[in-house]
């Protein structure tokens, strides 16, 4: 199926808005990490936005392509998370406390709770990194992609995903022949400037 | 042993083959349409932080 929808790739560059209504969805769809914190987490100011596009996703019946290490940047984010409600700006000098640990696995277990139920509805494929560590490599040498997001991207392409869910504009360092993106309105602009010509 | 990756072959990244994606599928354990909307609701609604969670928070650049 076609991710573009008939338009025309030189005016998309490959990314497309998830608010926008008409948007096909490809299966099987890629989502990372910064799409799925936005949607689980309700303070954050995106989560209308995802969560909305989480239901078309749960809706539409296609698969889920995840690498292995979004659950691992899960429970990073929980204590990174609660660290930074008890330290402030400083929480990163506070990694090893005690004190922090047991609000962070108590977050840890929210998040690790509702992520399951996340999945619940669609058929899904988690990618271990092992599978694709020569993929990554290829992108990060290939097109200058960062380690993790080449992981993300090296799993989606490798799980034949013609899209990922992402709020993170160091995917489009990727051609648009490798993975469409598929982005909140704010960060389109920003993902088509960086497409390599 | 098994090749647990795959290379690169002009400049295309190779998919994984439709058997290991099969092996690693994962089912919906949540079928009708009133068990999706509940797994959805518990998944989206009730977590909140008193801190905005940003990308260096989960992955170095």
């Amino acid at each position: 199926m076609s991710v573009t929808g008939g338009r025309r790739p030189t005016l998309t560059r490959g990314v497309f808005a998830i608010e926008q209504e008409q948007l096909a969805l490809p299966d099987p769809l890629a989502l990372d990490t910064s799409f799925v914190v936005e949607a689980l987490l309700a303070t954050q100011p995106l989560h209308a936005t995802c969560s909305a596009f989480l239901a078309r996703i749960v809706e539409s019946g296609v698969a889920v392509v995840t690498s292995d290490l979004l659950a691992v940047e899960l429970a990073e984010t929980a204590f990174a998370i609660a660290l930074k409600e008890h330290w402030g700006g400083r929480w990163r000098g506070h990694r090893i406390d005690g004190r922090s640990r047991r609000p962070g696995t108590r977050l840890l277990n929210h998040t690790v709770t509702r992520y399951d139920a996340l999945l619940s509805p669609v058929n899904h494929l988690p990618i271990p990194v092992r599978r694709v560590t020569v993929q990554a490599r290829a992108l990060m040498t290939g097109y200058g992609l960062a380690s993790y997001d080449a992981v993300h991207a090296a799993s989606a392409i490798a799980a034949d995903a013609k899209a990922i869910v992402t709020l993170d504009t160091g995917f489009a360092l990727l051609p648009s022949a490798q993975l469409a993106i598929y982005t909140d309105r704010s960060r389109l602009a920003s993902c088509r400037n960086k497409r390599p010509h | 042993m098994r090749s647990v990756a795959k290379q690169q072959t002009n400049g295309k990244i190779e998919r994984l083959s439709a058997e290991e994606l099969a092996e690693l599928l994962v089912p919906a354990t949540a079928k009708t349409p009133e068990e999706k909307r509940a797994a959805l609701k518990r998944a989206t609604t009730g977590l909140r932080v008193k801190v905005r969670v940003t990308r260096d928070m989960y992955r170095p650049r």
